[in-house]
């Protein structure tokens, strides 16, 4: 049973953490371990890329809506979906206005629901429905009712996105806003379905001597401290660092969302696109 | 077939957006309401101390208020914060966990605050209504919210644990950053910054005025101040100081509300 304590001027609960300065690198230590509690393990989460998908229109959407109402009947599954052109034009009038970059972040998340309620209205009648991304809790409600929640991508940061590193715009993207969604759920899979056939070692559409990354861990990918080495990614930067510290998540695939089958291939455990591992 | 992406043509183009490239727009920032003093008040160094720690500093603030000091209030967690953080890490519970968990208690302190400030404008407000503020200060009111940021599920794991690294130390420094101050204010139970915590090492010396990359270099092994707000404070646009000083001692409020350099000035 926990107690009150008094004696300093304070009333304290009493816990393992009671009277002590959370800043102390001692007494975060004692928190940690190299364990997550798995929360939804038998999920998969699958990202629509908003510019690589989105934007082409009917011509990459209705086949991939068509594969993936197959798949919502054999997996457990939950879509993310990215803004794509929207969101950059949306962060250059931003950036001429000179709105500080929490203002960027509060902008975009709207540019992404309209790509949910669009693939929602494209995947309803085979069981999907537009979910808030925080309310995750009721996912049992969701998909034991055969339902496939369709949810944005971009992290809750809004005008409390902190000061990049470099440069004026969010560091915290939408790939990120995923990868931390799974991770801290635990689930199972995690799958980026994109226009190219996986990560690159330069930008493929810029650069014709661009490599693909078939196979990759992630400490060949990112130096100690979580840093991407490569200067050009397909996925956010910010997904890297926050997987070297992150416990759950030990694969992500990247697909091509272009080419059919591949997005199956890779849901059903195959190598399919770019496989990065954790070791 | 053509699969070509139908864009719209903007500087940022096809570029990625988490690119750190802006391209050829010319970033002229805007300060947001750079007037507004963002104050903390400390959980468990002044809620959790009731009434004798806490009435004095309203005092101070209503005061300053009336003089025309528009003030937003973060409130800060404390010892039930702690409570919670230590169950949930016995349960090895994610840090996106934790941080969702860990803002209902600031939640809990606000709205005392809320109460106790109501008959001089206290304004209890959620982050949706972060974009009321003007309405809120032309009023004269004083608007208070959780000190923690909005991240919840999304918080990152640090690297020193499974606390949330973003807590409610970092709700001030951002929501001040967003707005364009220069400096954040937080309200403790100490003169400032020490060597080393002043409540258990007894010869701990107090630092009066140190640059947040001096402060970074000497790996000091506790802060009163969250790691993340030092980490930020050289690449914040807007803030260029953070000041702690002690609410305990009367005055000392209402001089750092009046801009007064006292406590520890920590500074860009």
């Amino acid at each position: 049973m926990s107690k009150l304590v008094t004696g300093d001027g304070r009333t304290h609960v009493e816990s393992s953490l009671m009277r002590e300065s959370l800043q102390d690198r001692d007494v975060l230590g004692r928190t940690d371990s190299d364990h997550d509690l798995q929360i939804f393990p038998d999920v998969a989460l699958v990202s629509i890329g908003g510019q690589s998908i989105f934007d082409r229109g009917r011509e990459a959407l209705l086949p991939l809506a068509d594969e993936l109402a197959g798949l919502m009947k054999r997996h457990r599954l939950v879509i993310g979906v990215g803004g794509g052109t929207r969101v950059r034009h949306t962060a250059s009038i931003a950036l001429d206005l000179g709105l500080p970059v929490g203002g960027i972040a509060q902008l975009v998340g709207a540019m992404e629901e309209l790509n949910a309620i669009m693939l929602n209205a494209l995947l309803s009648r085979h069981g999907a429905m537009t979910m808030q991304r925080d309310h995750f809790w009721d996912l049992p409600l969701y998909l034991n009712s055969g339902i496939t929640p369709i949810c944005i991508s971009i992290p809750p940061y809004h005008l409390w996105e902190p000061p990049p590193e470099e440069g004026n715009l969010p560091a915290h993207g939408s790939d990120f806003g995923l990868f931390q969604l799974a991770d801290v759920l635990a689930f199972k899979q995690l799958i980026y379905v994109k226009d190219v056939d996986g990560m690159y070692d330069r930008d493929p559409k810029k650069d014709d001597g661009a490599r693909l990354i078939r196979h990759a861990t992630l400490d060949e990918l990112t130096d100690a401290e979580g840093h991407l080495r490569q200067a050009d990614s397909v996925l956010d930067k910010q997904l890297f660092w926050a997987w070297k510290r992150a416990r759950n998540i030990k694969r992500i695939q990247i697909v091509n969302g272009l080419v059919r089958g591949q997005l199956t291939a890779a849901l059903d455990g195959h190598d399919a696109g770019t496989v990065l591992v954790k070791e | 077939m053509t699969m070509d992406r139908k864009t719209i043509a903007s500087a940022l183009g096809e570029s990625s957006l988490t690119d750190t490239g802006i391209g050829s727009i010319d970033y002229q920032a805007v300060a947001v309401m750079p007037d507004v003093r963002v104050v903390k008040i400390g959980g468990q160094s002044i809620m959790d101390r009731g009434r004798a720690a806490l009435f004095p500093i309203l005092e101070e603030i209503v005061a300053c208020r009336k003089q025309g000091i528009q003030v937003l209030l973060l409130a800060g967690g404390g010892t039930r914060a702690r409570h919670i953080y230590s169950v949930a890490s016995e349960l090895e519970l994610p840090t996106g966990v934790l941080a969702k968990l860990g803002s209902y208690v600031p939640i809990q302190n606000a709205r005392m605050l809320q109460m106790l400030l109501a008959k001089h404008g206290g304004i209890f407000i959620s982050v949706d209504d972060f974009e009321k503020l003007p309405l809120y200060m032309q009023l004269g009111c004083i608007p208070i919210m959780n000190g923690m940021p909005p991240f919840g599920y999304w918080e990152k794991r640090g690297d020193d644990g499974r606390i949330p690294p973003h807590r409610t130390d970092a709700g001030v420094f951002l929501s001040a950053e967003f707005l364009g101050c220069t400096r954040a204010i937080f309200i403790k139970d100490e003169d400032g910054l020490y060597t080393d915590d002043p409540k258990k090492k007894p010869d701990a010396e107090l630092i009066r005025r140190i640059s947040a990359g001096e402060l970074l270099a000497r790996d000091l092994p506790d802060l009163i101040v969250e790691r993340v707000c030092v980490e930020y404070l050289p690449r914040a646009r807007w803030l260029r100081e953070l000041q702690v000083v002690n609410g305990l001692r009367p005055g000392e409020v209402t001089r750092a509300l009046h801009g007064e350099d006292n406590g520890t000035i920590i500074t860009r």
